[in-house]
C-alpha cells in the first residue's frame, strides 16, 4: 500500500486561523512580501521604460531601434495581463491553496494502489 | 514493450471507489512517450559526441581534421540544436503526455494528431541536421542560385544567421505548424478542466503560447521584416526567450509536478507558486537585450534588459524557497530517492545559474566575460546542469512505469547521476575560470594567442568533465536496453537506498 498522503504540507490544520483561506499565517507574510519586494522593482522599470518610450516616440535619436523589442513586449505583457483579469474574475485565485490538495488527490486516485518500485529491494 | 505496464495498471485504476472516473490507461498513452524519450536520448548521444568533437578541436585532438562534413563549425550548432530540439523538446513533449492528461482528467485532443505530431517533430530536427551539414555544400548548386533568384528568397539553405535558431528558414514553417499543433492538442484537456488550475497548466499554457511567439518572432522577424540593429535586438530577445519561455516554464510545471507526487506532499505555497509564475510572466520577455550590451541598442533598452534581468532574480528566489520549504521534514529523501535527488540538484544549479545571470549582465561584468568561456559555463548549467537534470530525474521515474519493471541496475542509475551531475559541475567551474582568465588576456591587450594559449588546460579539462558526462548518459543507456529487455537485475541494494517506494 502506498503511504497516506500528507495533504497539509507537514504544518496540520491547526495554525490556519486568521489567515488567508487555506494559507498559513506565515505562508501568507511571506507571500506577500516576495509579491511586494517583486512588484516594487517591476513598477518602477516598467514605468521608466514607458517614460523613455514616450521620449523617444516624440523624436528622439534612436526611436527606430526601441519600437520593436517595446512593441513585442507590450504585445505578449497585454496578453498576460487580459488572462490575469480572466483568471482573477473566473475565480482561480479565490481559494489559493486548493489545487494543490486536489491534485495529490486527484493522483492519488488514479494511482490507486499501484506498486511499481524503481529498484529491486 | 509497455503491455506489461498497461496490465499493471488496468487492475488497480482511479474507478476503484469513484464509478466513471477516468483510469490511467484511458487518460495516457504510454507507447508515445516512450517513443518521445527514445527519440530525446538519441539525439542526446549525438549533441553530445558533436560537443566531444569541437572540444577536442579546441585541444587539436580533432580526429576528423580536413574533413569538411565533420567540421566543428558545422557541428557546434547540431550541439545546441539537438540539445534544444531534439532532446528538450522530444523529452517534455513526452513527459507532457503523461503530466497534463493526469493533471485535467482529459485525454489529449486526438491520439492521431499526437502521433502526426512525434513524426512531424522528428523530420523537423532531422531536416534542421541536414541543412546545417549539407546546406552549405549544395548552396552554389547553380539551380538553386537561379531560383533564388526567380523567387527573390535569400536561400540560404544552411544554417539560418541567429543564435540558437539556426534551423534553416525552410524548416521554421513546418516547425511552426508542428508547434501550433503543440498547443491545440494538449491546450483542448486544459480548456476541459473545470474549477482554479494547479500551477503546472499555468506554466504548460504559458509555454505553449510562449514558444510559438518567440519561434515566430526569432526566426521570422529578422529573416524578412527588420534589419540591422533591430534584428540584432530581436535576436538576442529570442535566444534568451527560447531558454525562459519555452524550457523553463515546461521545466518549473514538471517540477511542480512530480516533486509533491514523489514525496506525497503538497507543495509549500500554491500562493507563492503563483506568484513565481506571474512574476516570470512580467519579467522575463524584455530581457534579452542583457545579451547586446554596450551596443547600439538605445541605452533605456539595455538598462530596462539589466533591470528586469535581476528583478527575475527574486521571482527564482519565491520558486527556490518553494520547493525547499515543501522539502522541510523529507530532507532524507535528497539521499535516498534518486528522481528527488535529480530535481533538487537541479535546482540547486537553477539557482547558481540565475545568481550568476544577475552578476553577468551587469555592464561592470560585461567588460570582462563578454565573448568569454565564462557564458559558455552558463550555458552548460542551464541547460544540462538544470533541464537535462530534471529530464534524467523524470526518465528515471517513468521508466520503471512505462516499461513495466524496475530499473536492471541502481548502481548504473547511481553511476548516471554522478558523472552527469559531478562532470558538469567540473566543466562549469572551469568554464567560469576560463571566462575570467580569457578576459584579464584580452584587456591587458596581449596578443590573441596568448589567451588560446593560456585557455588550454582549461579546454583539455573540459574535454575529460564531457567524457565523464557522456560515460554517464552510456551508464543510463545501458541500464535501459537491459531493463526494456527484461534482464535480471544485477545488483539489487537495500530497501533503504531503494528509491521511490511507490509510483
Amino acid at each position: 500500500m502506498s503511504e497516506p498522503t500528507d495533504t497539509t504540507g507537514g504544518r496540520g490544520t491547526g495554525d490556519s486561523r486568521g489567515a488567508v483561506a487555506g494559507m498559513s499565517r506565515r505562508q501568507a507574510w511571506v507571500t506577500a512580501a516576495m509579491a511586494v519586494l517583486i512588484l516594487i522593482p517591476s513598477l518602477y522599470g516598467f514605468a521608466g521604460k514607458f517614460v523613455e518610450f514616450v521620449h523617444i516616440y516624440r523624436g528622439t535619436s534612436g526611436g527606430e531601434f526601441a519600437v520593436a523589442p517595446i512593441l513585442n513586449y507590450l504585445l505578449a505583457s497585454a496578453g498576460f495581463f487580459c488572462m490575469l483579469l480572466w483568471a482573477a474574475w473566473n475565480g482561480m485565485f479565490r481559494d489559493v491553496e486548493k489545487p494543490k490538495v486536489d491534485f495529490l488527490e486527484n493522483e492519488a486516485r488514479l494511482d490507486g494502489g499501484v506498486r511499481c518500485p524503481l529498484f529491486r529491494r | 514493450m509497455t503491455h506489461g505496464a498497461s496490465a499493471h495498471h488496468r487492475s488497480d485504476g482511479p474507478q476503484a471507489g469513484h464509478a466513471g472516473a477516468p483510469s490511467h490507461d484511458d487518460l495516457v498513452d504510454e507507447k508515445i512517450i516512450v517513443c518521445y524519450y527514445v527519440a530525446a536520448l538519441t539525439f542526446l548521444t549525438i549533441s553530445m559526441l558533436a560537443g566531444l568533437l569541437v572540444a577536442l578541436q579546441l585541444v587539436h585532438w580533432n580526429p576528423f581534421k580536413g574533413t569538411e562534413l565533420l567540421s566543428p563549425g558545422r557541428w557546434r550548432m547540431i550541439h545546441t540544436n539537438a540539445i534544444a530540439y531534439g532532446f528538450l523538446a522530444n523529452a517534455f513533449l513526452g513527459t507532457l503526455h503523461w503530466a497534463v492528461p493526469r493533471l485535467t482528467f482529459h485525454k489529449v485532443f486526438s491520439k492521431p494528431l499526437s502521433w502526426f505530431i512525434f513524426g512531424a517533430w522528428q523530420v523537423v530536427v532531422l531536416s534542421t541536421a541536414f541543412g546545417i551539414v549539407l546546406g552549405p555544400t549544395f548552396q552554389d548548386q547553380p539551380w538553386i542560385l537561379a531560383l533564388a533568384k526567380k523567387w527573390h528568397l535569400p536561400m540560404n539553405l544552411g544554417a539560418q544567421g541567429l543564435e540558437w535558431g539556426e534551423t534553416p528558414f525552410w524548416i521554421d514553417p513546418v516547425a511552426l505548424v508542428g508547434l501550433a499543433l503543440v498547443a491545440v492538442n494538449f491546450m483542448v484537456p486544459i480548456g476541459k478542466s473545470k474549477g482554479p488550475m494547479y500551477v503546472s497548466l499555468w506554466y504548460f499554457m504559458a509555454a505553449f503560447v510562449w514558444t510559438f511567439l518567440t519561434y515566430a518572432m526569432g526566426n521570422l522577424l529578422p529573416e524578412y521584416a527588420v534589419a540591422g540593429t533591430s534584428a540584432g535586438a530581436i535576436g538576442g530577445l529570442f535566444i534568451h526567450d527560447l531558454v525562459g519561455l519555452f524550457v523553463t516554464p515546461l521545466g518549473w510545471g514538471l517540477m511542480y509536478y512530480f516533486v509533491p507526487i514523489i514525496l506525497k506532499k503538497p507543495i509549500w505555497s500554491h500562493g507563492l507558486s503563483l506568484v513565481g509564475f506571474w512574476g516570470l510572466a512580467f519579467f522575463y520577455p524584455l530581457q534579452g537585450i542583457h545579451h547586446f550590451l554596450y551596443t547600439p541598442i538605445p541605452m533605456f533598452l539595455q538598462y530596462g534588459a539589466v533591470i528586469s534581468t535581476i528583478a527575475v532574480e527574486l521571482v527564482v528566489a519565491t520558486v527556490v524557497i518553494n520547493f525547499f520549504g515543501t522539502l522541510v521534514g523529507r530532507g532524507k529523501e535528497f539521499f535516498d530517492n534518486l528522481p528527488i535527488r535529480y530535481f533538487y540538484t537541479g535546482m540547486v544549479f537553477y539557482f547558481i545559474t540565475c545568481f550568476q545571470c544577475a552578476l553577468q549582465v551587469t555592464f561592470t561584468f560585461q567588460k570582462l566575460i563578454h565573448f568569454t568561456d565564462w557564458v559558455v559555463g552558463h550555458a552548460h548549467l542551464v541547460m544540462f546542469g538544470v533541464f537535462s537534470l530534471w529530464l534524467f530525474g523524470i526518465m528515471t521515474y517513468l521508466f520503471p512505469r512505462l516499461l513495466g519493471r524496475p530499473w536492471w541496475s541502481r548502481s548504473l542509475c547511481e553511476y548516471h547521476y554522478w558523472l552527469s551531475a559531478g562532470g558538469l559541475f567540473v566543466m562549469f567551474l572551469d568554464l567560469t575560470l576560463a571566462g575570467i582568465f580569457q578576459g584579464y588576456y584580452w584587456s591587458s591587450l596581449q596578443p590573441w594567442d596568448a589567451s588560446t594559449n593560456g585557455s588550454q588546460p582549461f579546454w583539455i579539462t573540459r574535454v575529460f568533465a564531457g567524457l565523464a558526462m557522456f560515460a554517464g548518459l552510456l551508464c543510463f543507456l545501458v541500464n535501459l536496453w537491459m531493463t526494456a529487455r527484461g534482464a535480471e537485475a544485477t545488483d539489487p541494494l537495500p530497501a533503504r537506498a531503494a528509491g521511490t517506494p511507490t509510483a
